[in-house]
C-alpha cells in the first residue's frame, strides 16, 4: 500500500531521509529563519546539567538537556552503551533519574524501583525496592498498568504505585520512609502519575477519568509522608478549594458559587472524572503549580449537561494552600473524551513584540494554547494536528467553535470525528529548546467514529458510556513528531510516522532531539529542519521519554525505556500487548500491522558516542 | 481449578446451584464442605481447621488439576448454548459494564480477552460461573454481590459462545503487504 512518494521516499531512503520526512504543509526552511530569539524556560535544570531529577528535568517541564556533546555533525556515532532489564513487561512509559551517579528507575505494575551505580562497570544495583502493592490495581487501571516515573529530592525519591500509594524511599538505603494511601481503588482510582516535589511538598493525583472517580490533587508532607492539602476539581468551592483568590480569565463576570457543582446536573459531579494523572508543572515566581483534568465520567455527555467544570481543565494552584488561582476548560463538556492532562510547558516567550510569561499546552482536542500562566488568558491557540470537529477557537470567550455535525450523542453514531479520542497528543510529553525556541511534540493522527451510550454508574467498574473506532487521519499516516513555533501557532517542520508517536522528546543543547516510536526505533533529528541523523532499532515499541545525563566518565549519555503499552499498546495494538503472555487477542483495528514490527519488553537502553 | 469450583458451588447454597446440574461424586462434597470452612475461617467441628487444609491439599488433582480427570461435582450451565439466553447475556455484557473492561465482543481491553480461548482462571461453567460470582484478585469485581445467580449463568452463557473461533495459535507474517505510511 505505497503511494508514489512514499516509494520515492523509500528508495532513496539512505540518501534523502530528511526530504521525505518534512511534512506537506510545512516548506523546508533554513535553520536561521526557524528559530525564535528570546524564549527562555521558566526555571533553572533541577540539580547539575548532568542529572536528571525531576520527571521533566525542570519545574517547567522542558524536558531539555543542557548537555552538548552529541551534535548534529556526531550524532550518526551513537551506540548502545549498556541496557538493563527491569523485569516487567508492561507498558514503559515515564523515563529514569539520574542523581549523584546512580540511576533510579521505577517499573510498571508491580513498581519495583531500582538504583543503579553508574560509578561501577556493569550498573550494580545498589538497592532494589518492592513494594507492596495490591495486585486488583491491575483490573482497576483503566489503560495499561504504567508507571510515570518517580522525583527526586532531599535525599529521597517519591513514586506512586498503581494501587493508590504514594511512597517515599531513601536513595541512601533503600529503606521506604513512608507509605501513604492516597486513591481509593474500590470507587475506581489508582495511580500513575509521576509526583512533582517543590518546596517539601510532594503533588499527586489519581487516574480514574473512565471510572466515575471525582478528580482530586494532593500535597504531602516530604519529610513524615503526611498528606498537607487536598483539593477536588469538581464540587463545591470548599472542596475544590475555590476562595477569593479565585479569578479565572474567561467567565469572571460570572461570581455564583459552588460553579464545579452547578455546571453538572443534579448530583452527577460526584462521579464526574476529571483526575489528575498527567504532568504537572511549578513556576517558583509565582508559587504556582499548573495540572491539568481528565475527561468528564461519563463520555456520554446526556449524563451530564452543563459545562462540567473542572473536568477537561487547565488549572493553577498555590503550592501552598492548593487553594485555585485560575482554570480554563479547553473542551467545556466535552463529549470526545479529550482531556486536559497533557503537560503545561512553562516558557517566557516574545509574542508580538512583548515577552509573555507563557504556558504552551497541546491539548488532546488538538488545539496548541499559547496561554498567560500568570491569568489563563489564551493568546493563541492553532490546530497542531489534522482536525475537524472545531472550527477554531473565540479568542473572546476561550471556547472551541464546535463543527456541525461533530458533537457526539447518545445512541447517535457520528463518524469521521478528528482527532480521535486519543487526542492530537496524549501523555507523551513535548520538549522545548531555547536554542531553537522551538517546541518538539510528539503526535497522533487518528480519526473516529463515536456512539454515545447510556451507562449504569456501579462503583470500581468501568463509566464510560460510549465507544470510539479508530483509524488512521487524512493522509494515512498515524502519527508525527512536530517542531511548532508557540509565538505564532505554527508547524516548523514535521517526521511522519507509520503510527502514533506515544513516546516523550528531548531536547539537548547540542541541537539535537530524541525520540522513539511504537515500532522501536529510537532517533535523533536535527532541532533545526527535522534531518533524521541517526536511529536504532529497541527491543520493543517506545512509549517512554529519553533523558541525558552525565556519566562519571564525563560523556554524555541518554537513556530511554522500550517497552510497548499503555493505552496505545495494551488496548489498541491488539495481541502486542495482552494482559498475559498466554492471552492470544485479536489485532486491533487501529494498528492492526504493528504485531509485526515489535512485540512486548520491558529494558532500558542507554547510548553514548 | 476444579475443587475451587466446587467448593464455591456449594458456598452458593441452594439458590446459587440451583440452576447447576450435580453430575456424581457425593462422597466430595464433605471434604468440600470443610475446605470452604477453613478457607472462610468459619467456624469448625470437631477437626482444626488446621488438619483439614492439610488434607485439602494433600488431594493430587488441586496440586495438579490438569493430572487427573475430576471425580467429583461438575457445575454445568442450565443456559448452556440456549440462544435465547446468549442474546439477553450480551446485553447484561453491556449493561453491566463488562464490555468496558474486556472489551467489544470480550476480546480484550484493560481486562483480559474472553474470546481467545485461553483462560485465566479456567473456562469450565464453573469455573466461568465462579469468576463472576466471586471475583478474581487482579481487579473483577464480585458480582454476585449485586446480580442473581441466574444473571450469573446467562452471562456465562454468554461468555463462553465468544470462544467459537477461538485460538489462533499462528501468525504468518510473510505474504502480507506492509501497510506503513510515513517512515
Amino acid at each position: 500500500m505505497l503511494d508514489a512518494r512514499s516509494f520515492a521516499c523509500l528508495a532513496a531512503a539512505a540518501l534523502a531521509l530528511a526530504a521525505c520526512s518534512r511534512s506537506d504543509n510545512a516548506a523546508p526552511r533554513d535553520s536561521a529563519s526557524v528559530t525564535v530569539a528570546g524564549a527562555h524556560i521558566a526555571a533553572p535544570h533541577a540539580g547539575a546539567a548532568g542529572e536528571w531529577r525531576l520527571p521533566a528535568g525542570d519545574y517547567a517541564s522542558s524536558r531539555y538537556s543542557e548537555l552538548d556533546q552529541v551534535t548534529p555533525g556526531n550524532a550518526k556515532n551513537l551506540h548502545a552503551a549498556w541496557t538493563f532489564s527491569t523485569g516487567v513487561l508492561r507498558g514503559h512509559e515515564g523515563q529514569p533519574l539520574v542523581v549523584d551517579n546512580t540511576m533510579y528507575l521505577v517499573t510498571p505494575y508491580p513498581n519495583v524501583s531500582y538504583a543503579l551505580d553508574l560509578t561501577k562497570e556493569g550498573q550494580p544495583l545498589r538497592w532494589k525496592v518492592r513494594p507492596e502493592n495490591s495486585q486488583v490495581a491491575v483490573g482497576i487501571a483503566c489503560c495499561d498498568v504504567v508507571n510515570r516515573g518517580a522525583a527526586f529530592d532531599n535525599g529521597k525519591i517519591f513514586y506512586n504505585l498503581l494501587d493508590g500509594h504514594t511512597i517515599a524511599v531513601d536513595v541512601a538505603s533503600g529503606n521506604v520512609l513512608w507509605r501513604t494511601k492516597m486513591a481509593d481503588m474500590s470507587r475506581g482510582e489508582t495511580m500513575t502519575m509521576a509526583p512533582l516535589v517543590a518546596k517539601g511538598k510532594v503533588i499527586v493525583g489519581s487516574s480514574g477519568g473512565e471510572m466515575g472517580v471525582r478528580g482530586w490533587i494532593a500535597a504531602i508532607d516530604e519529610s513524615t509522608g503526611n498528606e498537607v492539602w487536598r483539593a477536588y476539581n469538581i464540587g463545591p468551592d470548599s472542596d475544590i478549594k475555590v476562595g477569593a483568590r479565585f479569578k479565572p480569565f474567561y467567565g469572571s463576570a460570572d461570581t455564583s458559587k459552588n460553579q464545579g457543582a452547578t455546571s453538572w446536573s443534579g448530583d452527577t459531579w460526584k462521579t464526574g472524572g476529571a483526575a489528575v494523572w498527567g504532568w504537572l508543572s511549578y513556576d517558583p515566581a509565582l508559587n504556582l503549580v499548573y495540572h491539568g483534568t481528565s475527561n468528564p465520567g461519563p463520555w456520554n455527555g446526556r449524563q451530564r449537561p452543563g459545562d462540567n467544570k473542572w473536568s477537561a481543565a487547565i488549572i493553577a494552584r498555590d503550592l501552598d494552600t492548593g487553594e485555585m488561582v485560575w482554570a480554563f476548560q479547553p473542551t467545556p463538556h466535552d463529549v470526545w473524551d479529550y482531556d486536559a492532562v497533557n503537560e503545561n510547558i512553562l516558557v517566557d516567550l516574545p509574542v508580538s513584540g512583548r515577552t509573555r510569561k507563557a504556558l504552551v499546552h497541546f491539548d488532546r482536542n488538538g488545539f496548541a494554547y499559547t496561554m498567560d500562566r500568570g491569568t489563563g488568558e489564551v493568546i493563541l491557540a492553532r490546530p497542531y494536528v489534522p482536525m475537524n470537529w472545531s472550527t477554531g477557537v473565540d479568542l473572546k470567550t476561550g471556547r472551541p467553535v464546535i463543527a456541525a455535525g461533530k458533537a457526539t450523542d447518545q445512541g447517535v453514531k457520528v463518524t469521521n470525528i478528528c482527532p480521535s479520542l486519543e487526542g492530537g497528543k496524549n501523555q507523551q510529553p513535548a520538549a522545548f529548546s531555547p536554542v531553537t525556541g522551538l517546541f518538539y511534540v510528539p503526535t497522533n493522527n487518528l480519526c473516529m467514529d463515536f456512539e454515545a451510550r447510556d451507562v449504569t454508574y456501579v462503583a470500581g467498574t468501568p463509566y464510560i458510556g460510549g465507544s470510539a473506532p479508530e483509524v488512521a487521519g487524512p493522509g494515512g499516516y498515524r502519527g508525527e513528531f512536530i517542531a511548532w513555533d508557540a509565538t505564532t501557532g505554527r508547524k516548523v517542520w514535521g517526521i511522519k510516522e507509520p503510527y502514533p508517536v506515544w513516546g516523550g522528546a528531548l531536547a539537548t543543547k547540542g541541537g539535537v532531539v530524541f525520540y522513539g516510536t511504537l515500532d522501536g526505533w529510537f532517533k535523533a533529528v536535527d532541532a533545526r529542519n527535522g534531518t533524521l541523523l541517526w536511529k536504532f532499532k529497541v527491543g520493543s515499541g517506545v512509549v517512554g521519554n529519553p533523558i541525558a545525563y552525565t556519566g562519571p566518565d564525563g560523556k554524555e549519555y541518554v537513556a530511554v525505556y522500550s517497552g510497548i503499552g499503555g493505552d496505545m499498546g495494551l488496548l489498541i495494538a491488539g495481541d502486542v500487548a495482552a494482559n498475559l503472555p498466554y492471552d492470544v487477542r485479536t489485532r486491533g483495528s487501529t494498528l492492526p500491522d504493528i504485531a509485526r514490527w515489535t512485540s512486548w519488553g520491558g529494558m532500558l537502553f542507554v547510548f553514548s558516542l | 481449578m476444579i475443587p475451587r469450583s466446587l467448593r464455591f458451588g456449594l458456598m452458593l447454597g441452594v439458590a446459587g446451584v440451583a440452576g447447576a446440574l450435580v453430575d456424581q461424586g457425593i462422597t466430595r462434597i464433605s471434604h468440600a464442605q470443610e475446605a470452604t470452612r477453613a478457607a472462610l475461617h468459619l467456624p469448625t467441628a470437631p477437626d482444626s481447621s488446621q488438619d483439614l487444609a492439610a488434607r485439602f491439599i494433600a488431594h493430587p488433582e488441586h496440586l495438579r488439576p490438569a493430572q487427573r480427570p475430576l471425580r467429583g461435582v461438575v457445575l454445568r450451565n442450565p443456559y448452556a448454548g440456549n440462544a435465547s439466553a446468549i442474546a439477553t447475556g450480551a446485553k447484561l455484557f453491556v449493561a453491566y459494564n463488562c464490555m468496558d473492561c474486556h472489551g467489544a465482543d470480550g476480546s480484550g481491553a484493560m481486562g483480559p480477552s474472553l474470546a481467545d480461548g485461553r483462560w485465566h482462571f479456567g473456562g469450565d461453567d464453573g469455573e466461568i460461573f465462579e469468576s463472576i460470582y466471586q471475583g478474581r484478585p487482579d481487579g473483577m469485581p464480585a458480582w454476585g454481590t449485586l446480580i442473581s445467580p441466574d444473571q450469573v449463568w446467562i452471562l456465562a452463557a454468554y461468555v463462553k459462545s465468544l470462544e467459537k473461533d477461538a485460538n489462533p495459535t499462528t501468525e504468518n507474517f510473510t505474504g502480507q503487504a506492509e501497510a506503513r505510511m510515513g517512515h
